[in-house]
């Protein structure tokens, strides 16, 4: 029998930039496949020539043993194959069960698509994968990115695709059980999965084999049982590095009054909320997605209004009514979407970079070049950014710098107290250590950091302390020596704080 | 989570603020001009303001899709002129309607292909058009003059069955979009002018979405122009000159985003309706004309900001009980 895909020695060329170079391999009727690679070694060109997007220079595919060249997204779909964008290709501006029906929803015989009809078919797929928490006729774009992404993944099911490409599917996702499930139910159905990710234990979890791709070409294709965590971090990198946490000593400040003391704040999705985080000491917040850790980040820095208690910095009292003003009293936050909330893509890296102190650079009102060069040089290597990047358009980066350029602007902004907001998702591995070891000279120097991520690892290697959010309010505070993922995800579901817990009964509940 | 709009926002088409607006406006006009609620003001009402409206609502569905379009005040002068030319001629009143339809479609094809395939700038693509159309206009008739026929005036500016026609006209606006936003290119429309990349990747065909929009826009504009000619009776190349603006207030007043993806015809029909009655009661108050501009300007603000504010009270007071 024919595999149900088949890539022979396809390439795709933009510009100068080589994305893909002769990359072939096979995925076998009900096999998940991993893709592994670093950001930019063309995982996401490779998606896209499968499912339409783009279209490959040279090279053939083959579907079911018949050739297969995609015009379009619609054609892919039409023979079988369906794709979960990384990028989340929902529109915002429509409600989830039209979203779920494009680019085709059902019409009457005078061509309108009634909305009604749509909702009710909507909540019938919603409930059959499993999502009960997400309103058919709510609108996209009033969703968090989580649940998007849900949808995103059961839009991608709902089309019964015979090859089903899942391109970081857990990057927003806060329960991977969810997806977990519905892959084993897809393969007994005897669909084909290719699942990129960058979370190892996934693949571990999920696939059978993974092929590695690093700089546009193949480099590994093997089964995943035969291959060790070193071996698969060095064929991705093209060195070693390996994906560990270095323990690191505290570095918090005692004596001196705290960098960020918040007293019973509250707003819209923030309850209640008190905290203290002194010089020096990095302050994890854990939480499933959508229980006002991203409420919480904007309240602090003036994005969305405060309506109750009180935040001080250094001991001071302060008013905090924008980012603005959050960055004059030396707080700046690190945001949550890198792509609409970070970067300004049409400009350069540098400019990106610089944008907090140009004014400091400016001579007669003119930005003196050298001077700019000079401020961005002094921070750029905290976060290991190579120098050849700062002139091209941040939009070229992949993400792993374009984050550390975000990282950059904070430090360059000689803020005191860093707002991070998962930093390091969808990130690759050397980007991700990298990110660590600024996080870890910046407490060192007597920074403070509330660090907040969907990756429980992270929370429980990097930080002295940290909070857990349940319901928009503080559920619990582990200091360092009682962190362990289970203890967090216990909390972050629901459960009152006390030890032992599982790990499969607080994951039900979170479910 | 969010609950369906209730039903009071649904009546402006999302242009509430506009809406009560308009009734307000209304309001004085008829205290100062009781003639204004009579059948011979209201029809002289909805004659004064169907051209704008036809013009208006082809630039909505541009506007929608996130592009821009400046041609339809061109298409309206080349229309014109046409119809004071040839409608005593060969081609008769019908034969008039047809040619300026299809002048009309040939525009807005030749737009939608430099900007839907070819991908140019849709600002700068219909700036050449605009200019173009009113070139052309001023070749087929240099200076203002010619006749339309009497069969057109009367067709356009009478009454059917005791309603006026310019009325129909407006009622067959609004449910025809509201028709059209619900079929498959409606909500491709939407989606189209709110996220591109999301669309594509979602299967939809973001040019074909663009091209049929210019397309009837394009048609907009010739039924525009052709009952401008029936209601002035003659030809002016240059005389719809000053009608581009207004075209933009009225979409901008009715609550639709110049940035694409959000709004509709039925809110730029009721800032049609603004303008209108605005010029009509300022006139009513004893307001000089010249200063007519002034309100025009600041109440396009003022609804501007007021759309802006109806989503932010509905945002905080969804919020409250989360």
């Amino acid at each position: 029998m024919s595999p149900a895909l088949q890539v022979n020695a396809i390439s795709k060329r933009y510009g100068a930039t080589t994305a893909l170079q002769d990359v072939s391999f096979e995925l076998k009727r009900g096999q998940v496949c991993g893709l592994l690679g670093e950001n930019g070694a063309g995982k996401s060109t490779l998606v896209k020539s499968i499912s339409g997007v783009v279209w490959p220079d040279t090279g053939e595919i083959l579907l079911n043993g018949e050739s297969y060249r995609p015009r379009s997204i619609v054609e892919g779909n039409r023979r079988g194959v369906s794709t979960a964008f990384q990028e989340l290709s929902l529109v915002p501006t429509l409600s989830v069960a039209v979203n779920l029906f494009l680019p085709h929803p059902e019409r009457n015989g005078l061509g309108l698509v009634l909305t009604r009809k749509l909702e009710q078919r909507a909540a019938e797929i919603l409930e059959e994968h499993g999502v009960r928490d997400i309103k058919p006729s709510v609108l996209v774009g009033d969703l968090p990115l989580g649940m998007r992404q849900r949808i995103e993944i059961v839009r991608a099911l709902q089309r019964k695709p015979s090859v089903l490409l899942l391109d970081e599917p857990t990057a927003a996702l806060s329960d991977r059980e969810w997806l977990f499930g519905l892959i084993d139910k897809a393969v007994a159905e005897e669909t084909s999965i290719l699942y990129i990710s960058h979370k190892l234990d996934e693949i571990r979890r999920l696939c059978s084999r993974c092929v590695i791709l690093r700089n546009g070409r193949k480099v590994m294709d093997s089964d995943v049982e035969s291959m060790s965590n070193d071996e698969i971090f060095t064929n991705m990198a093209g060195r070693s590095v390996v994906e560990t946490f270095v323990s690191r000593t505290p570095a918090i400040r005692v004596g001196l009054a705290p960098r960020l003391e918040v007293r019973n704040l509250k707003g819209p999705g923030v309850e209640d909320v008190s905290f203290k985080l002194a010089p020096g000491e990095c302050l994890g917040v854990a939480g499933l997605e959508g229980h006002g850790q991203s409420s919480l980040f904007k309240a602090l820095v003036g994005l969305s209004p405060v309506t109750g208690g009180t935040i001080a910095v250094d001991g001071i009292h302060v008013a905090i009514r924008s980012p603005r003003e959050a960055l004059k009293h030396g707080v700046a936050l690190v945001p949550e979407e890198r792509k609409s909330e970070g970067i300004f893509s049409d400009l350069t890296t540098m400019a990106n970079i610089s944008m907090p102190v140009i004014d400091g650079v400016t001579r007669f009102g003119l930005v003196n070049r050298a001077a700019e060069r000079r401020a961005v040089g002094a921070v750029t290597p905290s976060v290991n950014l190579s120098e050849r990047f700062l002139g091209y358009g941040i939009g070229a980066l992949s993400g792993g710098n374009q984050q550390k350029a975000i990282l950059a602007r904070a430090l360059i902004s000689g803020a005191k107290c860093l707002l991070l907001f998962d930093p390091t998702r969808g990130v690759d591995v050397g980007a991700k250590q990298n990110i660590y070891a600024m996080m870890a000279a910046f407490v060192r120097d007597g920074g403070s950091l509330l660090f907040c991520s969907t990756e429980l690892d992270e929370l429980v290697h990097l930080c002295d302390r940290c909070l857990v959010m349940y319901r928009n309010a503080i559920a619990g505070d582990l200091p360092r020596e009682e962190l362990s993922q289970d203890r967090l995800l216990s909390i972050a579901s629901g459960f009152r704080p006390q030890p032992d817990v599982g790990l499969a009964a607080a994951s039900q509940k979170g479910a | 989570m969010a609950k369906a709009s209730p039903w009071y926002r649904r009546l402006g088409g999302g242009a509430t603020p506009a809406m009560l607006l308009l009734i307000l406006m209304l309001g004085i006009y008829a205290v100062y001009e009781p003639s204004a609620l009579t059948s011979f003001g209201i029809s002289n009402l909805l004659n004064n303001a169907i051209v704008l409206a036809l013009a208006a609502t082809g630039l909505t569905i541009v506007v929608l899709t996130g592009e821009f379009d400046l041609s339809g005040a061109g298409v309206v002068a080349i229309c014109n002129v046409m119809a004071a030319t040839l409608s005593m001629g060969a081609p008769g009143s019908m034969g008039t309607l047809g040619l300026v339809l299809l002048v009309g479609l040939l525009v807005g094809a030749i737009n939608a292909y430099l900007i839907a395939i070819l991908g140019l700038q849709s600002l700068a693509v219909t700036i050449g058009s605009l200019i173009v159309c009113q070139g052309i206009a001023l070749v087929l008739l240099p200076a203002p003059g010619g006749e339309v026929a009497e069969a057109i005036i009367s067709g356009v500016t009478g009454d059917l069955f005791g309603i006026p026609i310019a009325g129909i006209m407006f009622v067959a606006l609004a449910l025809a979009w509201t028709f059209l936003k619900n079929t498959r290119w409606g909500i491709a429309v939407y989606a189209v002018g709110a996220d591109p990349v999301a669309s594509r990747l979602s299967g939809l065909n973001v040019p074909t979405t663009k091209f049929i929009a210019f397309v009837l826009a394009g048609l907009c504009y010739g039924a525009a122009g052709f009952v401008y000619s029936a209601e002035i009776g003659s030809g002016d190349p240059r005389i719809s000159d000053s009608f581009l603006l207004y075209m933009f207030a009225a979409v901008a007043i009715g609550g639709t985003s110049l940035m694409g993806g959000r709004g509709g015809v039925r809110g730029s029909l009721v800032g049609v309706g603004i303008l209108t009655v605005m010029q009509k009661m300022l006139f009513a108050i004893g307001v000089a004309e010249f200063y007519t501009n002034i309100f025009n300007g600041l109440i396009m603000i003022a609804a501007i900001f007021f759309g802006q504010l109806s989503p932010l009270v509905a945002r905080i007071a969804r919020r409250r009980p989360a």
